[in-house]
């Protein structure tokens, strides 16, 4: 098992319902395969610093999960083909960082 | 003149080895892991040019070491559009 960081960009016109729908189907996958999540950080609504799919904004989220690398593949061709996720990033790390990212503090 | 020769001569003996200390340091160099992120654009944005390019490390004085974690976290939030790649 290792540990990833998991980032993706919501469209700006999801709603509530349609994150949750995509966070249900992330814990779904990981389920399968006995993986977790150890933490969420929301980001909220950012400005993108270029357009992707004619979109200027996008809600940030970012997940450490833990999980093998079947199941980060599973996970990154199930966001490939939902039209709400403009965009990810998966990241393989070393150990659990132990404080909130900059990005949260940031914003608060 | 007899000043500026003594001038000279030091350059070569002590004074060489003065001037090699008050060299700029790496402004990274304290620096951990989890400081040095690409989630942590505004450390980022120093490092980037107005055009959004990669400074070099002479005009920045970064270490050789921590200008590779450098570039590889600039191109990770390039990625995510958290930083761009190319302004006009």
């Amino acid at each position: 098992m290792n540990i990833y960081e998991h980032t993706y960009i919501a469209a700006p016109e999801a709603n509530k319902k349609d994150i949750e729908n995509i966070e249900k189907k992330i814990e779904d996958i990981l389920n399968k395969s006995s993986g977790k999540i150890h933490k969420t950080e929301d980001w909220g609504l950012r400005n993108l610093a270029y357009p992707i799919k004619k979109n200027n904004k996008g809600y940030y989220r970012n997940l450490y999960l833990e999980g093998n690398k079947d199941t980060i593949k599973e996970i990154e061709n199930f966001e490939k083909f939902d039209e709400k996720v403009i965009k990810y990033l998966s990241i393989k790390l070393k150990k659990l960082p132990k404080e909130d990212s900059e990005l949260l503090k940031e914003k608060v | 003149m007899r000043k500026k020769q003594t001038k000279k001569k030091n350059s070569f003996g002590l004074g060489s080895k003065i001037s090699q200390l008050s060299k700029k340091n790496c402004p990274l160099a304290k620096k951990n892991d989890e400081e040095l992120n690409y989630k942590n654009v505004k450390l980022l944005k120093k490092y980037i040019s107005d055009s959004a390019k990669i400074l070099p490390t002479r005009i920045t004085n970064v270490s050789h070491s921590k200008q590779k974690i450098l570039v590889r976290e600039i191109k990770k939030a390039r990625a995510l559009a958290l930083l761009p790649y190319v302004t006009n």
